[in-house]
């Protein structure tokens, strides 16, 4: 939206974020439980992810119809969907597509929004154009944006991860120009202006670091909604591909069944949610620590 | 502040200018060939040619674009590749469930949502905060599919207090209506309820934390009064603008929302468009949220103006 | 909506909320059917899924119809007469018989509506090879006259699978055959109400009040076609679980097809009656585009025959209950006379997946892409889909899973395209057991070249083989043609069937008069 929106918000932050310094980083994290819940939470599903075929999981795509529906027992821990396939080895498996969608769209919104937003910031012609783009792309609520992308397009990983980005970096830019304009005002900054320092210096040396704590707030809310978005684009049948063990899969396959097997849809929904739990947690303890007079805002 | 409305109405035509040329886009390198789909299968190139020249599909882009344009303020969306029918006329069809839905969930939630704000800042830090907030935090983190089923599951299924599915128009009767939307709104409004309770939470105590409440509890007014009337006026406008902009939440949420209930609106068919490929339609469902959009938040913003004299550009 | 408008309403609401008998009076006037897919387009011509004929049955009539004995009899048409030669058929039209526009149905209407049929259907193009002329006589009188006999041309008349033989205006009917009607009208029992239908979530048929059904009991195509209800609602649900609930809770009245896993969970309710839907069954279908690789090279089409395994395709279709299918190493329905299994061992015999293998290395194969149209929205075609994606991947096969559904399957198989280029490779299907009790019927199993079902599949030997059963004088001498037929089928790969199952419906208890059809039999059907 146009500016005024954001208006009636407190000011953007002038203070630069205390780095933790090496070895107070466990201190710093104790000393938010919010984080602390959150890292614990992300580490464990990192965990499955990586660790998905040693923790007793077999091929999550083989099929075998004649033990299809079979209810969670010792062999098929959460039971076996409705071609046979192990729903325990697809919902872990489906961790390494969620975890992948969702850093993946987190890093490179917040990359290509920096780069945008910086440009909107210090290149006075472009603030404008750019910025009348990014105001049309947030007028397309994101969902919608993502499913006309993945129009275009056949269903994979990739192009998921590319949808949904696109459809994240307004956002990111918008924030980092409005970060940039704010400093740009500093008295500080101003000063380094007149002193005759380049641009390339400036930025490395004070607004990147400036831009670092409500960047990462941003990249871990932009990391949840990207994990959901994900599971909505696959329910909705333009997502990953059906062969693709992602929950948003496993959960569209298993709702034909939902009354008499709801495990199936049960099981990739707690570990989505929980996912996005541990993110979102992360998120709003990263923003009340590292940023105490934007706790306020959303 | 009439120049300042002037300019603010003006302000949303280069936005809706992108929204219109992505859309465009969308349909220009969309891939198949709208002529070839109209000339059917036993056509031959000659044909096809012919048709594409008389479409004008072989003029430049930014001709397309204009004349598409002014297609569009003429109310003419393009036809369905998938069901030859006018887009506009598929969009009417659908437009009421869609619209009934959000209006009903957009009150649902302003109804619970606020309340709990306001109870989770007046008593912040204690265990009815904590507790609103972790529900608030879960109704972020739940996909609005699984609140769905859950609900149908309990409400429909066990209970049987609701139909499972459906939609009736309003025209037969204003109770069978809201039966079947009751679920629905309430699974829409998961994540809307729990943006609002957050953002209200976070306003109120902003406000509380200023002199002129201090002064008012100094005062000895009652707390009711003083979080109901003095500071939740005061927060309002951070509220109304978040209850904006989450309005692009309800649409996305709509779209899955629709298909668990089998309400047959604008979502549904934005579901059915996406898996055949049917551009038109795809295009004319962005452009009619995105106009709506884009117009509750310049509504909004015109308000402001009204109610919050403090607001000068 | 206007603020005033809403009271209005919801003030009419209250006062018809004191009328609940009126309400329900109006209730059994109209029936809520649950279709097998959305219905795409109604053009019982040029539409060959199965979905488009059911509401073309209501929509439309034909001059002859089978009965459940599978016999033509008369339905628009008093009766025949045949010269001794078998050369001159005289038809005529039963008087009283209109089209919903108001018009009388004249004998013209029936000769371009059966022209423009005959260019499209497998048993018309064989009559049309065979057509000498066909003229109407008088306003209710038309003949068609041959060069060569066709014995089975009353069965052609009153076939009840696509294309269907339905008769509509002339104007109407001097449509292109390849492309649809646009204009809807009948001379049915019921008329199509175009301005309701919002595709994607119901289609509504509302009785012809000009309708004069026959006056013999209604049975499949044939006898009176009375309808007992003013409105048929069609209510496109694609999600199972929401068209089990809706039944459950009786939002809808009949289901046309429940997901088999969930007919035990329908069965605990009193007020739902399950039951099979047609004794004949269904037979599964993966189909080859024979016009592109790999699929033009049969060696390829025996590689994916090798590793096909009938159970896997039949319990991902209708789930867990073994009595609901059979394995058919057969182009011929099971537990019908002609039923034969010669040649099968290329169905039934081991899965070899090294064999299929070297196959594919003896063809040549580079990895090309499998263009595989799969239709996610039908358990039946997104079972297939699945079972083939996993041994074809098995086996070496690059398979492109193309998740979409069964609207866009139905257009898209139709193209002759590369497979790069909007064209296809694969897709899976199923056919009534009623439309493969013989080749006649059977759109799947002739190999016509660029003419047949979509795949087109050549082997002109294959066809002379087909002319000959058509001319086979008897049961014995037609076995042992369907044996030919089946053996060298099996070996040309004309396509893969992938099993017989049967499938069920479903439906409210006070809906009464559903009988066991291949299609939803909407007369004589009652609401308590």
């Amino acid at each position: 939206m146009t500016a005024p929106v954001f208006i009636a918000a407190p000011p953007l932050p002038e203070i630069v974020p205390q780095r933790p310094r090496r070895g107070k980083f466990a201190r710093f994290v104790l000393q938010h439980p919010t984080i602390f819940a959150g890292l614990v939470l992300i580490g464990v599903m990192l965990l499955i992810a990586l660790c998905a075929p040693f923790l007793g999981t077999v091929d999550p795509t083989a099929l075998a119809p004649a033990l299809r529906l079979r209810p969670p027992s010792a062999a098929y821990w959460f039971g076996t969907d409705m071609l046979g396939r192990d729903v325990y080895s697809r919902v872990l498996y489906g961790t390494r597509v969620s975890l992948t969608v969702g850093f993946a769209v987190a890093l490179l919104a917040a990359c290509a929004g920096l780069a945008i937003g910086l440009v909107a910031g210090f290149v006075r012609w472009s603030d404008a154009i750019i910025m009348r783009i990014m105001d049309g792309l947030m007028s397309i609520p994101s969902i919608l944006l993502a499913i006309a992308l993945m129009a275009l397009t056949r269903g994979s990983v990739r192009n998921v991860v590319i949808a949904i980005t696109i459809s994240e970096i307004p956002r990111v830019a918008r924030l980092i120009r409005g970060v940039v304009l704010s400093l740009r005002e500093q008295p500080y900054i101003e000063a380094a202006i007149a002193c005759g320092a380049r641009t390339p210096r400036l930025i490395l040396r004070h607004i990147l670091p400036n831009t670092l704590a409500p960047l990462s707030v941003q990249a871990t809310y932009i990391c949840a909604s990207a994990m959901i978005t994900e599971a909505i684009l696959s329910f909705i049948g333009a997502g990953t591909p059906p062969t693709v063990p992602s929950w948003g899969n496993i959960m569209a396959e298993g709702r034909a069944l939902w009354q008499i097997k709801p495990s199936i849809v049960f099981f990739p929904a707690i570990f989505l949610l929980l996912t996005v739990l541990g993110v979102n947690l992360l998120g709003d303890g990263l923003r009340d620590a590292l940023d105490p007079r934007r706790a306020l805002r959303l | 502040m009439g120049i300042y409305f002037l300019r603010r109405v003006l302000a949303t035509i280069p936005v809706m200018a992108v929204v219109a040329l992505f859309v465009f886009s969308l349909l220009y390198i969309a891939p198949g060939d709208p002529a070839a789909v109209i000339a059917g299968d036993q056509a031959s190139p000659e044909q096809i040619a012919h048709i594409r020249a008389s479409l004008g599909l072989d003029r430049p882009f930014i001709v397309r674009f204009g004349d598409w344009l002014w297609h569009i303020v003429h109310g003419d969306l393009g036809t369905s590749i998938f069901t030859n029918l006018p887009v506009s006329h598929m969009i009417a069809q659908r437009i009421e469930p869609t619209l009934s839905l959000m209006i009903l969930t957009l009150v649902v939630s302003l109804v619970i949502a606020i309340p709990m704000g306001v109870v989770a800042a007046w008593k912040q830090g204690k265990w009815q905060d904590r507790l609103i907030m972790v529900f608030a935090v879960l109704g972020f983190s739940t996909p609005v599919f699984v609140i769905g089923y859950v609900l149908a599951f309990v409400f429909a299924l066990q209970l049987r207090w609701l139909p499972v599915q459906g939609f009736v128009p309003i025209e037969q009767g204003f109770w069978p209506f809201l039966r079947t939307l009751i679920l629905p709104a309430f699974t829409l409004g998961g994540i809307y309820i729990a943006l609002i309770a957050r953002i209200t939470r976070a306003s109120m105590l902003d406000v509380l934390s200023q002199d002129y409440v201090r002064t008012a509890r100094a005062k000895g007014l009652g707390e009711r009064p003083v979080l109901f009337v003095h500071a939740l006026k005061n927060a309002a406008v951070p509220i109304v603008t978040v209850v904006g902009l989450g309005v692009a939440l309800l649409i996305g949420g709509a779209v899955v929302t629709e298909s668990v209930f089998a309400i047959p609106g604008l979502g549904r068919l934005t579901v059915d468009a996406i898996l055949r490929r049917d551009y038109p339609v795809i295009q004319g469902v962005v452009l009619l949220f995105s106009f709506v959009y884009v117009l509750v938040n310049l509504a909004i913003d015109l308000l402001y103006t009204v109610f919050d004299p403090r607001i000068r550009y | 909506m206007r603020r005033r408008d809403f009271l209005a309403t919801s003030l009419a609401a209250a006062t018809s909320l004191a009328a609940p008998a009126i309400a329900r009076g109006a209730e059994a006037r109209v029936l809520r059917f649950v279709p097998q897919a959305n219905l795409p387009n109604l053009d019982p011509v040029w539409g060959t899924q199965y979905v488009v004929r059911n509401a073309s049955l209501l929509v439309f009539d034909t001059l002859f119809g089978i009965d459940a004995s599978l016999t033509p009899h008369p339905q628009m048409c008093e009766g025949s007469e045949t010269s001794d030669d078998g050369l001159v058929w005289r038809f005529r039209l039963r008087p009283g018989l209109k089209f919903h526009d108001g018009t009388q149905v004249l004998a013209r209407d029936a000769v371009a509506s059966l022209g423009r049929w005959m260019a499209r259907d497998t048993m018309g193009q064989l009559i049309r090879a065979r057509l000498d002329a066909m003229t109407a006589s008088d306003d209710r009188a038309f003949e068609i006259r041959l060069k060569a006999p066709f014995p089975k041309l009353l069965f052609a008349l009153a076939k009840g699978n696509p294309n269907l033989p339905a008769i509509m205006p002339e104007r109407i009917a001097q449509t292109d055959p390849f492309k649809q009607i646009s204009d809807i009208i009948g001379s049915g029992p019921m008329t199509f109400q175009k301005d309701e239908w919002v595709p994607g979530s119901r289609a509504v048929f509302a009785r012809f009040d000009g309708y004069a059904p026959r006056n013999e009991p209604g049975n499949w195509m044939a006898g009176g076609k009375r309808i007992h209800f003013e409105r048929i609602e069609w209510q496109i649900i694609p999600d199972p679980a929401t068209a089990a609930a809706a039944l459950q809770s009786g939002e809808v009245d009949w289901w046309e097809t429940p997901l088999p896993d969930l007919v035990p969970l329908l069965r605990q309710s009193e007020d739902v009656r399950v039951d099979i839907a047609d004794p004949l069954g269904n037979v599964g279908i993966l189909r080859m585009n024979h016009l592109y690789p790999p699929f033009n090279d049969v060696r390829l089409r025996r590689a994916l025959q090798m590793v096909a395994n009938q159970p896997d395709y039949m319990r991902a279709i209708v789930g867990n209950d073994d009595a609901l299918w059979k394995t058919m190493p057969s182009f011929i329905t099971p537990g019908t006379p002609l039923y034969t299994e010669a040649g099968g061992e290329a169905l039934s015999g081991k899965r070899d997946f090294a064999g299929a293998k070297k196959l594919l290395v003896e063809a040549g194969y580079g990895g090309e892409k499998v263009v595989m149209l799969v239709a996610t929205d039908l358990i039946i075609t997104k079972g297939q889909g699945d079972v083939s994606a996993d041994v074809m991947a098995k086996a070496g096969f690059n398979v492109d899973y193309v998740a979409t559904d069964w609207g866009t399957v139905g257009a898209r198989r139709a193209k002759k395209d590369p497979p790069s280029q909007g064209g296809w490779n694969i897709f899976h299907t199923w056919l009534a057991g009623v439309d493969c009790i013989n080749p006649a019927p059977n759109i799947a199993i002739h190999t016509t070249g660029p003419k047949a079902w979509f795949g087109w599949p050549d082997n002109p030997a294959i066809e002379a083989m087909i002319g000959d059963w058509y001319a086979a004088p008897d049961l014995a001498s037609e076995k042992q043609q369907i044996e030919k037929i089946n053996r060298a089928s099996m070996e040309f790969v004309t396509f893969i069937p992938t099993g017989f199952f049967y499938g069920y419906q479903a439906w409210r208890r006070e809906v009464g008069g559903i009988v066991k059809a291949p299609f939803p039999v909407f007369w004589d059907v009652k609401k308590a």
